[in-house]
């Protein structure tokens, strides 16, 4: 029954006296929410921490949240604060140093590049370990994203949010928002063909 | 990129470039709604021609392929850490005490002082010696004292103002022997 309302009855269900619809809410968004905030920490100590804190917030101040808004936008919103809070506490930012090297591909011509084949190739027997290296080449190229172009990227991915919306939670203009994720994509493109297959 | 498709490519792979773009198509990858006007057949058209955009494609495609394997989710105790505190919250806020009853609250507090008088008067289980060794005694003599010595100031001070008192009204008769 309660599985079957929207978020913000939910929460509304939840500030009437129902803790029940808590624990709803909390599996409805436990995987996005929990893989951003693991994404953004690589720490899964404090990941699952800010995971609290932010459903806590909830608890604690049931009228931080007001029903008009879109809730994931206020939960990714609280999401991103907590973990700036935590960046500020741990004085700490992850620094990656990437191998440098050359992925070949054919940039010019109408042929698929190695790029497109990994992007698109069906997993086999052998090729188990190739996309596995690959996985490994794809998150050192995402290391290589500035900081304002992975929050973005993970933000787009996680919360499912359009990017008019990233834009209204991070008081941007959507071009901005927009042009750092095309630099992004750029940068992943050339990250990978540089990279050694 | 320099071919102005940057950011259009972006909302084409996400699904918000226009009806007809990823969910259909070479290069249809997700079944993202989509929504807005741009479009999206002519950055189908860009990406034949366009190499540097089909690898920029390619490298999204792949970078959220391996985010969507990595999913992971929190351990069942975090969630249950954050139930436990909202139902304590919750019982909280029913709790009589914490809800504002006044009267209940009131005869709680009146109760317990009542319960520290008792046991202030009429103390149990205390040996004699061991009052005695605690200084009790003493203490209590000291304060016994006090008073008898207040009393005895109290009294003093009461005598010389009557005796001052006597003092002035004989000399106001010898000044004025015709009053009184």
């Amino acid at each position: 029954m309660r599985e079957e309302l929207s978020d913000p009855e939910l929460v509304a269900s939840f500030k009437g006296g129902d803790v029940e619809a808590l624990g709803v809410l909390m599996e409805r968004h436990k995987a996005a929410l929990y893989g951003y905030l693991l994404r953004v920490t690589a720490r899964t100590d404090a990941a699952e921490d800010l995971f609290q804190e932010v459903f806590l917030k909830l608890v604690h101040n049931p009228g931080a949240y007001s029903e008009r808004l879109k809730f994931r936008a206020w939960l990714f919103t609280v999401a991103r604060n907590a973990a700036m809070d935590y960046f500020r506490r741990e004085g700490s930012r992850r620094a990656l140093t990437l191998p440098q090297g050359a992925f070949a591909g054919d940039e010019d011509g109408d042929a698929p590049s190695a790029l497109e084949m990994a992007a698109s190739a069906e997993p086999g027997p052998q090729e188990a370990l190739e996309n596995k290296l690959l996985g490994e080449r794809i998150a050192r190229a995402l290391e290589t994203l500035s900081q304002e172009q992975r929050e973005i990227f993970y933000l787009r991915h996680y919360s499912e949010l359009s990017f008019k919306e990233i834009a209204e939670m991070l008081g941007l203009p959507i071009g901005t928002v927009l042009a750092r994720m095309s630099r992004a994509a750029a940068r992943l493109r050339g990250e990978l063909k540089k990279m050694p297959q | 990129m320099n071919c102005g498709y940057g950011e259009k490519l972006i909302l084409y792979f996400y699904g918000e470039a226009g009806a007809g773009s990823r969910s259909s198509g070479q290069y249809s990858s997700s079944a993202i709604p989509l929504s807005g006007d741009e479009t999206a057949s002519a950055v189908e058209a860009h990406l034949k021609s366009c190499a540097a955009c089909r690898d920029a494609f390619a490298a999204l495609t792949a970078a959220e392929g391996l985010l969507k394997e990595s999913a992971a989710l929190p351990p069942a105790s975090a969630l249950e850490a954050v139930m436990r505190q909202a139902r304590a919250a919750a019982a909280g806020a029913r709790s009589p005490f914490f809800a504002g009853n006044r009267v209940e609250t009131a005869f709680a507090g009146v109760m317990a002082f009542a319960l520290m008088a008792v046991f202030a008067l009429f103390p149990r289980g205390t040996s004699p010696e061991l009052a005695w060794n605690s200084g009790l005694d003493s203490s209590l003599d000291s304060v016994e004292y006090s008073l008898y010595q207040a009393q005895s100031e109290l009294t003093a001070s009461s005598g010389d103002w009557e005796y001052s008192y006597d003092l002035l009204n004989a000399e106001r008769q010898i000044l004025d022997p015709g009053e009184g």
